[in-house]
């Protein structure tokens, strides 16, 4: 029988949404009400109704994030221990009452650093060890590689380890021959050869991390709850040294706790899955979560490109919860470093959220999922929808300055001095930005609050000026990155399909021919409008400044903001200070660890590392070994002859990347090709072998 | 397993420029492709002379063969060829894998990469005992054994899909009495 604390607490949970939403439709309709008072000077023009549609749909948005913020304040304020939250949690013994069981850890990739991958994937094995339950785990690498020289490296990295590893076989790897449906049919390939193998799998990203003790409290809970299908544990970014990252980083660090503890309030049962960093029931989401096409063309039409939302509401269409575990820590990523790759990050990003857009109605989704999906559509419409609500003010400001004002009208004697309506304008602003500033402050009082979280962030002095540092230069890029979305929604709505290029991850900084080639644009935006409103609407240009500054100052800031010395140096000062800086976790130790001992790619005597395996006898075998078994048809035989001819007489230069894959693909065309080098009139240069 | 002879010294390309001749083949393309091959052979890991000269001697005759048979395109290319062959017929043998093309491409792999001491020797023919386990021992699965599920695409009704797809039945209906027929609403991949 349930205490009465306990039923009290459980039906306290009915309550969660209401609260959240009533909140933050009241705010939404306070704010409305204050600019509509602000702005109905005799009437309602279509452009002030333009500009208080806009206006409310903003509002509702950030209102959304600010709740959400100040329900996860109050959550973590209540919260008497922090050390799940970010520390490792707690070994926990899986319930293996109805037999053994293994979990998969499955990472995808796609034309990533083979380094950086199997070092971290060997951090979380090393992790899993030391808490003695790695037994239940086993690691498959889900390559959809396209690139040659990536696809040999990560076979040569994968076999290194697991002949270190020996018998039992625990770390898999596949290379898929069509990378049809991209990330989600990958994993949905994974799932129909071996998902009967595996009772969960957790999904991690190229860049993930997660702790040996997280993995198994993730393993625990879902034996804990037989009808969870996922829990999404929040990644915490880590591992960039760029000012730009770093900063991130602490806003990831010290806010991102709050907004997860908040959306964990609201969401429930309901959450979402964020891709990468999440336990997931493989029975179930084989059976649920297999992803039609979208009829119609591209950017709209076809594969589903966010596909993590969609599976996540097909789970709980089906009946499934799905959580979010905000008080689980020992979760990690990595961000881009630099403002220019982050922009092409949301690029990627963008269209598969606005292909959202055709989910949000479908039939027989749950409320919440519409509403992930609607957030998700919106994270990226706000953007020109800012822009509109800019220009939009500026036309209205301009119109209001034609305006002469007339003292003596009618019988009156006095004269009648126009209303002003500066107090209640001012009164919207500063609502607004109270809305989008009182999170920070509200994760300071946190930390003022809690005394031994602020060392970890550098200590509450170093902490504010972080944040405010932060603030500064959050206000000067924001611009940027809305004229950056805004063009990507543009020219997804105009049709224009985004390709799938590879993330840049590593640090690296931003030199002035990449910064003037992506902001010469806002620049010249800065310029050109500055000058308009200082002429024509002058009392608008100085509300406009912070914008304009953040567009006008774009290359100077993009550059500096790249630069790893300055984020090192901020480190050094205490700035912009994380938990997993301060107090580095072990996983994180041992991926650095590895990437200093990852050995160094094979010798191969200048040729490219695809020609290595095709030349060097225990690299073409090892090659051909991962290769599937395919009956040869003629017509590719004759298409191989064809670019093994093209090799032979415009050498190796000559052929394109899918050429190159073509000849790496097929034993046929591997074998094929192999003799011939080794019967060419010059024989191969010696290359290192691959033991 | 059986004694390991240690090379004396590596033969080198001109030591091998006197062997014997092929029937059917040019002599000075036989001493090009034994050359050839020689150093296909060392590129494998196969270091004892004896063994190269012992391999060597198997790829010749198999090279008469075939060029009995035909003429060769290419006698370097044929002998090349040959020396897969021969290694491929072996692991056949040794480990009783005929027509199972991904476990011979496994035991090559495994022989190739060094993770086999001594199978050289014995593919040569100077070791006895039976290197199977060792080869079967040594291989690394890159997946595990299939275990698979049924995963097929959900359904995924678009509400204005499916709404423009009635409208417009609708209105072909109204317009020329007829049915556009059975188009399916939704989305169905």
């Amino acid at each position: 029988m349930s205490s009465l604390p306990g039923s009290f607490a459980g039906l306290g949970r009915h309550f969660h949404r209401p609260i959240y939403f009533s909140l933050v439709t009241i705010t939404t309709l306070w704010t409305m009400s204050l600019l509509t008072a602000a702005i109905q000077d005799g009437g309602i023009t279509p452009l002030e109704l333009v500009l208080l549609i806009l206006y409310a749909i903003l509002m509702l948005w950030i209102n959304a994030s600010f709740w959400t913020a100040a329900l996860g304040f109050v959550r973590l304020l209540r919260h008497q221990n922090d050390a799940d939250t970010f520390g490792e949690a707690a070994p926990a013994s899986p319930d293996e009452s109805d037999g053994p069981f293994k979990t998969a850890l499955v990472m995808p990739v796609y034309n990533e650093d083979p380094e950086r991958v199997f070092a971290g994937l060997r951090a979380m094995y090393q992790s899993l060890v030391e808490t003695g339950r790695h037994q239940g785990f086993e690691i498959f690498i889900l390559s959809d590689t396209r690139d040659p020289d990536t696809w040999v490296r990560e076979e040569w990295e994968w076999r290194r380890w697991a002949q270190e590893l020996g018998h039992p076989a625990r770390i898999f790897y596949r290379n898929r021959v069509e990378n049809t449906a991209r990330k989600s049919g990958n994993l949905a390939e994974f799932c129909r050869r071996w998902g009967g193998r595996y009772r969960y799998m957790i999904v991690l990203d190229a860049d993930s991390i997660m702790c040996g003790t997280t993995l198994v409290e993730m393993v625990r809970r879902m034996e804990a709850d037989r009808r969870l299908a996922l829990i999404q544990v929040p990644p915490v970014p880590v591992n960039r040294s760029s000012l730009f990252a770093r900063m991130l980083q602490f806003a990831g660090s010290l806010y991102g706790r709050m907004f997860a503890a908040g959306l964990a309030y609201w969401q429930q049962d309901t959450a979402n899955f964020w891709g990468h960093n999440a336990i997931i029931r493989v029975r179930p989401f084989a059976q649920h979560c297999g992803l039609p096409q979208l009829p119609g063309r591209e950017p709209f039409g076809g594969d589903i490109l966010s596909h993590d939302f969609v599976e996540a509401a097909l789970l709980a269409r089906a009946g499934w919860k799905v959580r979010l575990a905000d008080d689980l820590g020992g979760s990690y990523e990595e961000i881009p470093p630099t403002l220019i790759d982050y922009a092409k990050r949301d690029r990627r990003w963008c269209q598969g959220n606005l292909q959202h857009t055709r989910l949000i109605l479908a039939r027989h989704f749950k409320s919440l999922s519409r509403i992930h999906f609607a957030m998700g559509v919106m994270s990226y419409l706000a953007s020109p929808l800012w822009l509109l609500f800019l220009i939009a003010t500026g036309v209205e400001a301009y119109f209001r300055s034609l305006t002469v004002p007339v003292y003596f009208f009618g019988n009156n004697v006095l004269p009648v001095w126009p209303e002003s309506y500066a107090v209640e304008m001012a009164t919207v602003l500063w609502v607004t930005l109270t809305m989008l500033f009182l999170p920070k402050l509200l994760a300071l009082i946190l930390l003022a609050v809690k005394r031994d979280l602020a060392p970890r962030f550098g200590g509450l002095a170093r902490a504010t000026i972080s944040v405010v540092i932060e603030s500064l230069l959050s206000v000067l890029l924001a611009p940027v990155l809305m004229l950056f979305q805004s063009k990507f929604v543009a020219a997804i709505l105009l049709r224009t399909t985004v390709g799938w290029p590879t993330q840049e991850r590593g640090d690296h900084q931003t030199g002035f021919a990449e910064a003037f080639g992506a902001h010469a644009v806002h620049t010249l935006i800065a310029a050109v409008v500055g000058v308009v409103t200082y002429v024509y609407v002058p009392d608008f240009f100085w509300w406009f400044t912070p914008v304009l500054a953040g567009l006008a100052l774009s290359i100077p800031v993009s550059m500096i903001t790249s630069r790893t010395s300055l984020g090192l140096l901020a480190r050094r000062a205490g700035l912009f200070l994380t938990p997993a800086e301060s107090d580095e976790p072990r996983v994180l130790r041992l991926l650095d660890d590895n990437l200093a001992a990852s050995q160094p790619t094979p010798q191969t005597t200048g040729r490219d590392l695809w020609s290595w395996a095709v030349v060097e006898p225990s690299a073409y075998a090892l090659h051909a070994s991962l290769l599937p078994d395919e009956n040869p048809s003629r017509r590719r035989r004759h298409a191989l002859e064809g670019i093994i001819f093209k090799l032979q007489d415009e050498g190796p230069q000559s052929l394109n990347t899918a050429e190159k894959r073509a000849l790496l693909s097929h034993r046929d065309g591997l074998y094929e090709l192999h003799t011939q080098l080794w019967a060419g009139a010059e024989p191969p240069v010696s290359v290192q072998r691959l033991n | 397993m059986g004694a390991r002879i240690m090379p004396a010294s590596i033969p080198d390309s001109e030591s091998l420029s006197s062997g014997p001749s092929v029937a059917g083949l040019d002599p000075s393309d036989w001493q090009r492709a034994e050359r050839r091959v020689s150093d296909y052979l060392r590129a494998m890991g196969i270091s004892d002379p004896q063994e190269i000269e012992r391999l060597l001697d198997q790829v010749r005759q198999r090279a008469a063969i075939r060029a009995a048979a035909a003429p060769l395109e290419d006698p370097v290319e044929a002998a090349i060829e040959e020396a897969h062959s021969l290694l491929d017929q072996w692991l056949i043998a040794e480990l009783g894998l005929e027509g199972d093309a991904d476990r011979l491409c496994a035991a090559r792999a495994a022989v190739l990469n060094g993770a086999v001491p001594g199978w050289s020797a014995r593919w040569a023919g100077f070791a006895s005992d039976s290197l199977a386990p060792a080869i079967l021992a040594a291989h690394l699965p890159a997946t595990p054994e299939p275990a698979p599920l049924n995963m097929e695409p959900n359904r995924i009704d678009l509400l204005f899909h499916r709404l423009g797809h009635r409208f417009l039945a609708s209105i072909c209906r109204v317009l020329c009495r007829s049915s556009l027929g059975g188009g399916s609403p939704g989305v169905r991949s």
